[in-house]
């Protein structure tokens, strides 16, 4: 499948994949890579620009009723009525779907006993909080049993305990009612505890599948964190680090507040491309010099860098600091030796991790990029974004 | 594309709208408020001045106009809804359900219909307790052909906000829409003055106001015939106007929709 904004913009750029019944599938993906578009052309609200897909043995151009009668679709953006009670969108839902007065009230209770809502299920929903809200769409998603369920950053933007308590209710579903899922999420941890299998998607292009096991051990060998007293000095060790063989890959990353880092990101985001253009704020941003996977413009990286307030993005986030990655063989019995390199070239060190592999250093071995570490392609980020949401809109389907 | 219309798409979001007119106190007493303002000030106030035009006293005269703008007001904001339901996703939920577009925007232009006309049967019971309206047994049939010109009435004009709200991408341009299409529809359709005392150009613009022929029925349903300016059959043309109306603002509405973002 394929689709293509404004001529110009491949959201989604010849993507193929099958997701077995009752397994839970995984994109991941940083913002833009076209996670979302890929479920819009699923249920049928964007038609791909070429290629087709059969979701629960229908096609989605053919007989997109079919599609969407077995399908629920849980959207990024909340989409409850909130001067409704949790009962009452819930009663929307089952009404639209058809679904007979017995059944219909029959089910309502049960989605609400699921998702524990039972005793809050006649308040008006604009007194839920986040994680209510979400777990009251979840329920509405289900409520006319669909076999496949899609699940759009189901977490976003939620309290780690109450992230904790959907992936359960996520895994619950899946195991008892043998659901397909299929959820995008730009979490790895997300996915690496949800997800059977995983699909890592970059520019609109499937960059690699597979479980959360096998992705791992693509990557043999440790990873090597260092952090420095002085992260400026981070140059004078490395030139020296890159002439050892044994050390496979090396990497800067933004340390321990890249979640903060993130969610500050988010939200200018949203501020951006609810109305105001970037074309004012950003001269020649919209000249379309950003063709689906190229590089961003030295300039716009320099504004960029200037906007977040550091001098250039290899160096310090606002008030964060980098670390090193080495992807090394046998990484324990290289520490000593990277400690004297660090003495030699007078650097000190702050601190020195060893771990194993986690989704994030497989994301970045196959993109090159850190999933976390959004600052690099900001606002070729955002701007796909802009025009993906405006585009999105001549051509959804009724 | 053909899309096949289901009966019960389109009743659940009438319902809906129902629902959230009814939770909407503050929103009712509002413009109820605003609506016995007017009847009040201007019709007990100007009409202290004025008297009366052709044998009917101000505030009877001014009643329907005032009851028409609570039905232009209440149809036309609750046609440019479908903006908040964009903006607040809601209109994702309704998009992705196994039902026709169609039938989502015929409910919604049902339901705006059904609720601004309540509306204006509320402004018509207070209207009628200030005393505009002499209680006859001829006044029982016409208020409830008022309740049915009402109905189409607002059928027009939810299908015009409907239209407009497809259009316009956020909320901020309404004050715009407030200032150039619903106060000039207002001011034009007669409230104030009778149609014969404005000069020629006025009256020529006056007949392009769908509003005017709602008011110029009202009157006529709630005060009798002698205040009909069209002439003996000119209810039969306001009908006309106001089914014409209907007819393309919900066809221009429901078009728009089907193919407005998400």
């Amino acid at each position: 499948m394929t689709k293509v904004f404004d001529n110009e913009i491949r959201a989604v750029d010849g993507i193929s994949f099958t997701v077995d019944e009752g397994e839970i599938l995984g994109f991941l993906g940083p913002n833009g890579a076209g996670k979302t578009t890929t479920l819009n052309m699923l249920a049928t609200l964007l038609r791909p620009t070429s290629g087709t897909a059969t979701v629960n043995v229908h096609d989605i151009l053919a007989e997109p009723d079919a599609v969407r009668r077995s399908i629920g679709y849980v959207f990024q953006d909340p989409t409850l009525d909130l001067e409704l009670t949790g009962r009452e969108n819930l009663d929307f839902h089952g009404r639209l779907y058809s679904l007979k007065r017995d059944v219909r009230r029959q089910r309502i209770e049960e989605m609400l006993e699921l998702v524990q809502l039972t005793d809050r299920a006649d308040d008006l929903v604009k007194t839920y909080s986040g994680g209510m809200k979400r777990r009251l769409e979840i329920a509405r998603g289900l409520l006319h049993h669909p076999q496949v369920l899609f699940l759009d950053e189901p977490t976003l933007g939620l309290d780690p305990q109450t992230r904790r308590s959907i992936w359960e209710h996520i895994q619950r579903l899946n195991q008892d009612k043998n659901i397909t899922i299929i959820l995008t999420t730009h979490y790895t941890e997300e996915a690496d505890y949800l997800c059977d299998r995983i699909l890592i998607i970059d520019f609109g292009k499937i960059v690699a599948l597979d479980t959360p096991d096998n992705l791992k051990a693509r990557l043999e060998g440790d990873i090597v964190s260092l952090a420095f007293k002085d992260p400026a000095k981070m140059v004078k060790i490395r030139p020296l680090l890159e002439e050892k063989d044994w050390i496979r890959r090396i990497s800067v990353v933004a340390s321990d507040n890249s979640h903060a880092t993130m969610s500050h990101m988010m939200q200018m985001m949203r501020g951006m491309s609810g109305g105001v253009g970037m074309g004012g704020m950003m001269p020649g941003m919209d000249s379309g010099n950003v063709r689906g996977g190229g590089k961003m413009p030295q300039r716009m990286r320099q504004m960029l860098a200037q906007s977040m307030g550091g001098e250039d993005d290899q160096r310090g986030l606002e008030g964060g600091s980098k670390r090193l990655n080495l992807l090394v063989d046998d990484g324990g019995h290289r520490i000593p030796e990277i400690v004297k390199l660090a003495d030699a070239s007078e650097v000190v060190l702050e601190s020195v991790e060893l771990h194993k592999p986690t989704l994030d250093d497989v994301f970045l071995s196959v993109t090159g990029r850190n999933i976390r570490d959004e600052q690099g392609s900001f606002m070729e980020t955002v701007r796909r974004h802009r025009i993906i949401r405006q585009a999105r809109g001549h051509r959804v389907r009724g | 594309m053909v899309q096949p219309l289901s009966g019960q798409a389109i009743y659940v979001v009438l319902l809906r709208e129902l629902k959230r007119y009814w939770r909407a106190k503050a929103r009712i007493i509002s413009s109820m408020a605003q609506s016995f303002f007017f009847l009040a000030i201007f019709g007990l106030g100007l009409g202290g001045f004025l008297g009366g035009f052709g044998g009917i006293d101000y505030l009877s005269y001014l009643a329907p106009g005032v009851i028409g703008m609570g039905l232009l007001f209440g149809s036309v904001f609750s046609g440019v809804s479908v903006i908040f339901d964009r903006q607040f996703g809601f209109m994702k939920e309704m998009l992705v359900a196994p039902v026709s577009r169609t039938s989502i925007v015929l409910g919604k232009i049902l339901g705006g219909a059904m609720t601004a006309s309540i509306q204006g049967v509320i402004l018509m019971i207070v209207a009628g307790l200030m005393g505009a309206f002499t209680p006859t047994p001829a006044l029982v049939v016409g208020a409830l052909s008022a309740v049915g010109v009402m109905l189409l009435i607002t059928a027009g004009f939810v299908g015009l906000g409907v239209a407009i709200g497809s259009v316009l991408s956020d909320f901020h341009a309404f004050q715009l829409l407030a200032t150039f299409v619903m106060w000039p529809l207002f001011m034009l359709s007669g409230v104030f003055f009778p149609i014969e005392v404005a000069p020629f150009p006025l009256q020529v613009v006056m007949l392009f106001d769908p509003l005017f022929y709602g008011v110029e029925l009202l009157r006529w349903c709630l005060l009798g015939a002698g205040t009909l300016i069209l002439g003996p059959f000119g209810w039969l043309i306001a009908v006309g106007v106001l089914v014409g109306f209907a007819a393309v603002m919900v066809g221009i509405g429901a078009y728009l929709f089907s193919r407005a973002q998400v």
